[in-house]
């Protein structure tokens, strides 16, 4: 598959509101088609990032391309992006239609042409049949379609989503998240979402990227942010950890010897000796019974939580450091409350970050 | 997938017994509009059309609707409340805009600079214009001694102090409802606009005017029924060579001891009101 040329680059954007640097020098390069997330905690910076990129506030200093074009400083409408708004912004005085046609509208398209868009943009998200209803008629699910429907009709060179789903309730999003993938891959669009919740992250994009205080700590493929986040902050911020304080006895190869309250443990890394650092692994990897050429440790079971396809087990390792295990509805055997356990896990599974980094 | 999304209900009619109980406290009110507005509108019009020595007479409409000197009088009154509410409604909708935006102490002086004004009663505003602008009021003081006229300018009893002073004194009823509608927007609505490819003009003219509309049209309905039945403005500020349909009603009430035409020229003083309060209150209909 040869690559796709950069669709949307942005290169060193910075972007300051008083004393507060929001976004600071952020380069990302998005290829057209791609679904990209912007993940992070509120005050992270993802919507100022999203706003820029739509032209509702131009960053300070930086530039920002979309097909070829330098649109850093274009007003939002010349600027021919989509954005469906947290809060929807359907334009309460006209029909569904009108909202859908209002983009072609003002552009002067010509009123067949307009017609077939809005029938084809309406049709997209399952709503032909409601074209003439009022804004107010219809469910918080079907306003969001709307706003989907009038955002994909002008045909935009990127689809902006500032935390569109998280209006919905759970059951909704998640339905949601998987036709939204599916109808935005068919229709080839390029599609930027701001979100905080990881799960949206994972499920809708192609890569995510994790923000936090203005940077991108880590731009990867879902299954590569998991298996190996590259800051403490981006292992916290997607999945669940067993996380335990350290410091670095040895090392080489990339992989450094760390002495921990539950004994001495192999991670990747690479770190000066006597480094403080934490030490991570994901709880799947976690394994019952002793291995020798695994990190191992042990403890008596704080808790045991049953979520249906897995079970969650707290162990509580001594010294303030705690284990967590994910076991899968496969497995026979599962410990009780007070039980002590002995779990090993392997050392090409584990991380170690700078402690000092912690959020 | 998404049947239940589609089929989402639409607001159920109520049961006729919440009706009922909503009735029920509407009665009060009911009672109480039937008493004081309704009964007396209803001797208005019995008045205007009864002839005192038996029957009923159209002569009263006949001399407001026939002679040319009460054509200009209601004229006169038409034009007072159309041009005091377009001058009103100009300065009242980018003001809205402004108090909206305004924060923290700058936005409680305005608003106050807005209502205490209406704790004081007309007279004694339109009095103030009468001290301000005669010919030996503080404006004209001011412009002598500092040179720039030698002579009077002559402003009261002109038109133009009449709608000076009408539109100061009616301002907050416009601003009031605008404003109302303008901080709750959001601002939202704009941005969504703008990225989809309306400009800065077109988003005002198909965005922000249609959802403040109903602020508008609050505040024409006010100011318009207000300064066209305007009687202490028109008196104080131009007097008699601007002779209104609220002054006539007063004149044939209180000295020509005609109720019949007083009764008349209020009932068409009312039609008027009425008219351009609907035809507002059409513009600002939501779209089906």
């Amino acid at each position: 598959m040869s690559e796709p040329a950069p669709h949307l680059v942005i290169s060193a954007v910075s972007k300051r509101f008083g004393a507060a640097t929001v976004l600071d020098r952020v380069d990302l390069t998005i290829r057209r088609g791609e679904l990209v997330t912007l993940l992070g905690p509120s005050g992270c910076g993802k919507t100022t990032l999203l706003r820029a990129i739509a032209g509702l506030s131009p960053p300070d200093t930086g530039t920002i391309a979309l097909a070829g074009r330098d649109v850093t400083h274009v007003p939002p409408h010349r600027r021919n992006v989509g954005v469906v708004f947290q809060s929807y912004a359907l334009f309460p005085h006209l029909t569904v239609a009108g909202n859908v046609a209002f983009g072609l509208k003002v552009r002067g398209a010509p009123k067949a042409e307009i017609d077939r868009a809005v029938q084809r943009a309406l049709a997209l998200v399952k709503l032909g049949h409601l074209g003439g209803r009022r804004i107010s008629a219809l469910s918080g699910g079907q306003q969001q379609r709307v706003a989907l429907a009038r955002a994909i009709a002008v045909e935009p060179d990127v689809l902006l989503f500032d935390e569109a789903l998280s209006a919905l309730d759970r059951k909704l999003r998640e339905e949601m998240q998987i036709e939204l993938r599916r109808l935005l891959q068919d229709v080839k669009a390029t599609a930027i979402f701001v979100t905080h919740d990881q799960d949206e992250a994972l499920t809708m994009s192609d890569r995510v990227a994790v923000m936090n205080k203005g940077r991108i700590e880590q731009l990867a493929a879902p299954r590569e942010l998991y298996a190996r986040p590259a800051s403490l902050f981006a292992l916290n911020f997607v999945g669940l950890s067993t996380r335990i304080a350290g410091q670095v006895v040895g090392g080489q190869d990339g992989m450094v010897d760390v002495v921990t309250p539950v004994g001495r443990l192999s991670a990747r890394g690479a770190f000066q000796l006597g480094a403080s650092v934490i030490v991570a692994t994901r709880p799947e990897q976690l394994r019952l019974g002793a291995d020798h050429e695994a990190n191992s440790a042990s403890g008596r079971v704080r808790s045991v939580v049953f979520q249906g396809s897995r079970t969650l087990v707290d162990v509580d390792a001594g010294a303030g450091a705690s284990l967590l295990a994910e076991l899968s509805g496969r497995e026979a055997e599962v410990p009780r409350v007070h039980d002590e356990v002995r779990f090993a896990w392997p050392a090409a599974e584990t991380f170690a970050f700078a402690a000092e980094a912690s959020p | 997938m998404t049947d239940a999304v589609l089929s989402a209900p639409v607001a159920t009619p109520a049961p006729d017994r919440e009706r009922l109980a909503a009735f029920g406290f509407v009665a009060p009110s009911l009672l109480i509009t039937a008493l004081v507005f309704v009964l007396p509108l209803a001797l208005l019009l019995g008045v205007s059309v009864l002839d005192p020595k038996g029957g009923g007479t159209s002569a009263h409409y006949a001399r407001l609707l026939g002679t040319p000197y009460y054509l200009g009088v209601i004229w006169n009154s038409l034009r007072l409340g159309l041009l005091t509410t377009l001058i009103a409604f100009l300065i009242s909708y980018p003001a809205a805009f402004a108090l909206a935006r305004a924060r923290g102490p700058l936005r409680s002086i305005l608003l106050a600079t807005l209502f205490l004004p209406l704790a004081a009663s007309v007279i004694v505003k339109a009095f103030a214009w009468t001290i301000l602008l005669r010919s030996d009021g503080l404006i004209n003081t001011v412009l002598i001694a500092a040179g720039i006229i030698e002579d009077p300018i002559r402003m009261i009893f002109t038109q133009t102090a009449l709608i000076v002073g009408a539109v100061n004194i009616f301002l907050p009823f416009m601003v009031l409802p605008i404003y109302a509608v303008v901080a709750q927007l959001d601002s939202r609505y704009a941005e969504a606009a703008a990225t989809l490819g309306a400009s800065p003009l077109v988003v005002f003219f198909r965005v922000i005017l249609p959802l403040t509309l109903p602020g508008i049209v609050a505040g024409v309905a006010l100011v318009f029924s207000l300064s066209v039945s305007a009687y202490v403005v028109p008196t104080l500020l131009i007097g008699e060579k601007y002779p209104t349909l609220a002054t006539t009603i007063a004149k044939a009430y209180l000295l020509a001891r005609e109720p019949g035409f007083g009764a008349a020229a209020g009932v068409v003083l009312l039609a008027i009101a009425i008219i351009v309060v609907a035809l507002s209150a059409l513009l600002s209909r939501e779209p089906k």
